[in-house]
């Protein structure tokens, strides 16, 4: 079934996308049909709280779940169409995650963790250390290249992260409340790191209930009971 | 991919040894089972290994006999007519009967005599297991010969000189072999007419005929031509009657099943052992194959690294395995429990720790990671 693009200038749409999970004769709608399009050059901030749909909205456009309705598109890619090695593939070269835990490989050290995806490109050792290298430059992690992850703090660790999901320099990075586990600090740090892609024609969505974040925004969703609106509900959602 | 496995491997060093010392015991286990089966199996065709391969290429016997250890006897006159046989170039008396052994200690031990005639000794020892002494010096008077790894069970040494008495009389050891040995019983060779002498054996009687074939001839050609002519024996070629005499005692001494299920039960233990080491050290590790599944790692990648880690382990373990095998090798040699890590020994075990761990592996570990979805890594 091929379907047109309803967005050709986005990095990710959803197009009347739902998600349901059904558990025995139990149904829970994790998210209402929903259309959300996400443009490069974009910080997109999801806010919502404990159950809202936020992790539902990330993982559909993360292609690491499909949608019970509607279609998903990443990079042109009709998602709903693909099994599960293209779905793989399709992340690994067009999607970078940040998680709120990290998610480093614990028994890899950060030059390790930070080339894992370019492995799994199979792109040949020394030219994916010499990519890896630059990617911490990036984020000022060279000096812990030979750490574990368990030998840095969060906010280090989370630099790394951030280093392992630009290094495949994919247009699209997912945040799951990537500043949730850190100090003042390394919040401003991490988040001016993340700003500074968007400017290289990126495409940014940061999940998460972090009220300083609303500053590094370009754009707003809100996500309650399922719904996703530009505008914040009536009640704030924030305490 | 190899290097992440170490590492992974290596992080989690408890479950890691576990695995290695699960697959240790396991190899060990399986290796020296079937060292000790190999050893028993040499023991039980010892008469026929131990013969002369150029004067004993057919061993006829009678006609009920399947094994070697159990021979009836034959009328001597049937040593003369086998060689009017077409393709018998000579034919040999064998005479095996039991003695009893009695030391200058006062010690008592059945041993069996084994006679064949000077000079070829059809029936052994073959030069090849002599330790010292000449194959020529048992046509002395009360002369015998004595095995070197027999000195514990005659609580006496077997050095050349020694004095003994058989069924009460005089003999010497005049030759000492090595590791010519029997099933369930210590062989002291000599010749036909001193083993008639010691065991009161009739003049008339044989228990066996070695035959020797002519050139151009196959020993089952000459075999099948020797059973037509004589009914009432049966030829059998050497090698045939050694697999029969092994087939016959590990059937009926259940010493296959015994071994086999000691086998068979090292193998499940070991495959439930490592493979619930395995598992646990990959749920320990969930969250690390879930997050390299949300970056793009495939079902075979996961499916692959978790391969490489067994295989690692298994290597090791068995390399550890080989080294306590030769250990043990060489300690029970010196009580003359003799086998080898034969090179296809060794290549068998080692497939066989290879299907274990990797079976073990994808039975507990890789069924689990496979139903790991990506999406679990945004759930904390």
């Amino acid at each position: 079934m091929n379907k047109e693009h309803f967005c050709e200038s986005c990095i990710a749409a959803l197009e009347n996308t739902s998600k349901i999970y059904k558990t025995g004769d139990t149904s829970v709608t994790a998210l209402q049909p929903s259309t959300v399009m996400l443009k490069p050059n974009e910080l997109t901030l999801i806010i919502g709280p404990s159950g809202s749909g936020k992790t539902t909205l990330l993982s559909l456009l993360g292609c690491v779940i499909y949608p019970t309705t509607g279609d998903i598109w990443v990079n042109g890619n009709h998602v709903n169409l693909l099994n599960e090695v293209e779905l793989a593939n399709l992340r690994l070269r067009n999607i970078g995650f940040v998680f709120q835990s990290f998610n480093l490989i614990a028994p890899l050290n950060a030059i390790e963790n930070v080339i894992m995806p370019l492995r799994l490109l199979r792109l040949p050792e020394s030219k994916a250390r010499e990519k890896a290298l630059e990617a911490l430059e990036k984020v000022n992690m060279t000096d812990k290249q030979k750490n574990l992850p368990r030998e840095l703090s969060g906010g280090q660790q989370q630099r790394i992260a951030i280093a392992r999901a630009l290094v495949t320099e994919p247009s699209l990075i997912l945040c799951d409340e990537p500043t949730a586990a850190l100090d003042t600090k390394s919040v401003s740090i991490v988040m001016q790191e993340l700003k500074s892609l968007v400017s290289v024609g990126k495409s940014i969505a940061v999940v998460t209930h972090d009220n300083r974040l609303k500053q590094f925004a370009d754009r707003i969703l809100y996500v309650n009971n399922g719904f996703v609106s530009d505008t914040p509900p009536e009640e704030e959602i924030f305490t | 991919m190899i290097k992440t496995a170490y590492k992974f491997l290596k992080y989690d060093k408890p479950k890691t040894i576990g695995v290695i010392i699960g697959i240790v015991i396991c190899t060990f286990l399986i290796g020296q089972q079937v060292g000790i089966l190999t050893f028993l199996t040499r023991l039980m065709g010892g008469l026929i290994d131990n013969s002369d391969t150029d004067t004993a290429q057919i061993w006829i016997v009678d006609k009920i006999t399947i094994n070697v250890n159990e021979l009836a006897r034959l009328d001597e006159s049937l040593v003369r007519e086998v060689r009017s046989v077409e393709g018998v170039k000579n034919s040999y008396p064998v005479i095996v009967a039991g003695a009893i052994a009695t030391f200058s200690s006062g010690k008592t031990v059945p041993v069996t005599l084994i006679g064949s005639e000077p000079p070829h000794f059809s029936a052994g020892p073959n030069t090849g297991k002599i330790a010292e002494g000449k194959l020529s010096d048992l046509v002395l008077e009360y002369s015998i010969s004595a095995d070197y790894y027999d000195a514990s069970t005659f609580s006496n040494t077997t050095d050349l000189g020694t004095e003994l008495e058989l069924n009460g009389k005089r003999a010497f050891i005049r030759l000492q072999t090595i590791d010519a040995r029997g099933f369930g019983g210590s062989y002291i060779y000599t010749t036909v007419t001193k083993a008639r002498f010691y065991a009161n054996y009739p003049q008339d009687k044989v228990n066996a005929i070695n035959v020797s074939i002519k050139d151009g001839y196959t020993p089952e050609e000459v075999c099948n031509s020797i059973n037509k002519t004589f009914p009432s024996v049966r030829a059998w070629v050497t090698n045939d009657l050694k697999k029969s005499t092994i087939r016959f005692v590990v059937s009926s001494s259940n010493i296959g099943t015994s071994i086999g299920s000691l086998v068979i039960f090292a193998i499940i233990s070991g495959f439930f052992i490592i493979g619930l080491t395995l598992y646990s050290a990959a749920i320990d590790r969930i969250r690390d194959y879930g997050t390299l599944k949300a970056i793009g790692a495939t079902n075979q990648y996961i499916t692959k690294l978790i391969l490489i880690q067994s295989f690692i382990s298994a290597s090791t373990g068995f390399l550890l395995a080989w080294m306590l095998l030769e250990g043990f090798r060489s300690g029970v040699a010196k009580g003359g429990l003799i086998f080898s890590l034969s090179p296809a020994l060794l290549v068998g075990l080692f497939l066989i720790t290879l299907i274990i761990s990797g079976g073990s592996a994808v039975f507990f570990s890789i069924r689990t990671l496979k139903n790991v979805e990506p999406a679990s890594v945004f759930r904390n």
